[in-house]
């Protein structure tokens, strides 16, 4: 899976750059991601709540609301840079080629229009089905994301769904084209415990399946940990460390990962203990601190972390385990 | 009003309904709405069958049965000139309905078209658009209608006249429809802004929703996506809007009658009458009475109609 060839990469992220104009001006809210995803592997995008995760997958696909703006980079997919094509390509690649899971269900679906059609709609225009063969395609979709009776379920308008039911339907009509690579932004975050462990293993079953690639975007370390092949951590627009799965878990490099890994509850958590946190909030888009974008809140922090940006950097000899950190040694001595 | 305590308990056991089929089922709860809708449709039947009802042609005169009471022969009496008031409201009902739907139905397009893209696409056409619609907003209605029909009724019967001198072409003689032309253009044109405005505001908060979002993510063209996925959820408000509308549509053209710049005479049109009878209802009452009293009637069911929709349509409040 870690294989660096340009051939097996099939999502190339080099230098993100996403901007929010302002009143005081253009205020950068994710600076210059570099990341990738290879043909068949899970990428899991980690990381707190404002810190820039969905809006990178957002304006891959060029789908950023008004007013934030690709500032500058390169997003290639299979090869073509999806931030220069033309808008008829890119209306191909979305749905086509790209499925997109959003992250609330009881939103993200057309209250007026029956799932059915829903469903069928990306495969009369994407594939030209009848829409009889689409109906009959929506049934079978229906099925493989487990939802019970799915010729009855068709005619049902969303508001009838439970909230697990409708994420199935997101994700049916995400892969409703058979698309190579299915982006999956919080896809369980609306929904209780049991329900995401359900959601989950359906994904996993389904990428076996079908063979596409997968970038799970979430804020929960271990909700993902038997998903992903693939881990990046991004803080604040930045990626702070990129690793495979095991690696990351087992010998987390950068601080504000290990404090992500240390406030997941355990069962072992003496009862009625505090919960771990990490202190402070991230910064705002405008007021990014000069250095490490993490320095602030950082208990490792050093003065060159105030003035100088640490670079991803390879941290293990093994390869593929990367972390932006000054620290990292003094990390490794913690540890 | 006795409809509030019907709201809640909806849906427990229900069987799995569609949007409407629910909103239909709170409609008929609402006693003051079914009772405008039967009333609507009372009139909306008597505007379609009104020649197979009417005991007498509108036009015909008895003069020497001028302003009776209203008695088993004619039932809302007779007018000044012995027509039979009641043939003359049955066929008033009609012009008033062709007006309202043909009136209410070019607004509706062109503010909806105008309201969706600009919503929808946004500046430069959404500051265009809101241009025109408060420009057309600021000048006085009546003025404008009054404006219209003044400078255009002569000029074009005059061109007609000329025309069929020339030709001699039947069709340049008929002249009641260019009436009804100027009248639906006029009122047509202070109707829409409001339907604009309506359709704007509603178009701009969809826009915003995940659904429209996840709609672009599937790749659909901007097409599908304003008619399938932006219009139908902008539709419920627009119901209301166009149930309150049809009724002020009729009012006014009442109004436009009255004042004298609607339909002309003798094509019956309950502003007409209410116009003629207000000169002399002080014996004849029944003259003014007749036509008011359906005009305030279709008025109030337009708007219990459209007030039940409104509740039918925003379930909010309910679920």
């Amino acid at each position: 899976m870690m294989s660096g060839k340009t051939e097996n990469r099939l999502l190339d992220v080099k230098g993100l750059t996403v901007e929010i104009e302002t009143r005081s001006g253009p205020a950068v809210i994710v600076d210059g991601i570099d990341l990738h995803v290879d043909k068949g592997e899970t990428l899991g995008v980690v990381g707190e709540s404002g810190c820039g995760k969905s809006l990178t997958m957002l304006s891959l696909m060029r789908l950023l609301p008004n007013k934030i703006r690709v500032a500058k980079g390169e997003a290639h997919f299979n090869g073509r840079d999806l931030q220069r094509m033309s808008n008829r390509e890119l209306r191909k690649v979305r749905g086509g080629d790209i499925g997109f899971v959003f992250q609330d269900p009881m939103t993200s679906l057309n209250p007026v229009m029956r799932i059915g059609d829903q469903l069928a709609e990306p495969l009369i225009y994407h594939r030209g089905l009848t829409r009889k063969e689409a109906r009959a395609r929506a049934i079978e979709l229906l099925r493989l994301v487990g939802i019970p009776g799915p010729e009855e379920r068709i005619q049902a308008y969303p508001h009838e769904l439970s909230g697990g039911m409708r994420q199935r339907v997101m994700i049916a009509i995400g892969l409703s084209c058979d698309p190579k690579l299915l982006i999956a932004d919080e896809p369980t975050t609306a929904l209780d415990v049991t329900i995401q462990a359900q959601i989950v293993d359906l994904v996993k079953g389904l990428r076996e399946k079908l063979g596409m690639s997968v970038v799970w975007i979430t804020h929960d370390l271990a909700l993902i940990a038997g998903l992903v092949d693939r881990v990046v951590v991004l803080y604040a627009g930045t990626v702070v460390e990129d690793a495979p799965v095991d690696a990351l878990y087992a010998n987390p490099r950068h601080p504000y990962t290990r404090g992500l890994l240390a406030s997941i509850p355990k069962l072992s958590d003496a009862p009625a203990s505090r919960l771990t946190s990490i202190g402070g909030t991230p910064p705002e888009p405008g007021r990014r601190p000069e250095g490490c974008p993490f320095a602030p809140r950082c208990p490792l922090a050093m003065d060159i972390c105030r003035t100088h940006v640490p670079k991803l950097e390879p941290v293990s000899a093994a390869g593929g385990h990367r972390a932006a950190c000054f620290a990292v040694e003094k990390a490794r001595e913690a540890a | 009003m006795s409809t509030v305590q019907t709201q809640p308990a909806i849906l427990a056991d229900e069987p799995p309904v569609s949007l409407w089929r629910d909103a239909w089922y709170r409609l008929k709860r609402n006693r003051l709405a079914i009772f405008g809708l039967c009333v609507i449709l009372l009139l909306a039947f008597v505007a379609l069958f009104g020649p197979y009802l009417t005991p007498y042609d509108f036009l015909s005169q008895d003069l020497e049965a001028r302003n009776q009471a209203p008695s088993l022969a004619h039932l809302f009496g007779t007018d000044d000139l012995g027509r039979d008031v009641f043939s003359r409201v049955v066929y008033g009902t009609r012009t008033a309905f062709v007006v309202a739907v043909v009136v209410t139905a070019i607004a509706l397009v062109i503010g909806t078209g105008l309201g969706a893209v600009a919503g929808f696409f946004g500046n430069p056409f959404d500051r265009v658009i809101m241009w025109l619609t408060d420009i057309t907003m600021s000048v006085p209605n009546l003025l404008l209608v009054v404006v219209i029909n003044a400078s255009l009724k002569t000029p074009i019967a005059q061109w007609m006249e000329a025309r069929y001198l020339e030709t001699l072409n039947p069709f340049y003689r008929e002249t009641v429809w260019i009436d009804f032309l100027l009248v639906f253009g006029s009122m047509a044109l202070i109707s829409w802004p409001p339907y604009a405005r309506l359709v704007r505001a509603q178009v701009l908060s969809i826009r915003s929703r995940p659904y429209i979002t996840a709609a672009q993510a599937l790749g659909l063209s901007n097409r599908i996506i304003l008619t399938r996925y932006v219009i139908p959820n902008a539709l419920g408000p627009l119901i209301v809007a166009v149930s309150a509308g049809l009724g002020t549509a009729m009012v006014l053209e009442s109004a436009f009658s009255f004042l004298g710049v609607g339909v002309n005479p003798p094509t019956p049109s309950w502003g007409n009458m209410i116009s003629d009878g207000l000169r002399v209802w002080q014996h004849y009452p029944h003259l003014l009475a007749a036509p008011a009293a359906v005009l305030g009637l279709a008025s109030v069911a337009f708007s219990f109609l459209g007030d039940g929709l409104n509740d039918a349509l925003n379930p909010r409040g309910s679920k």
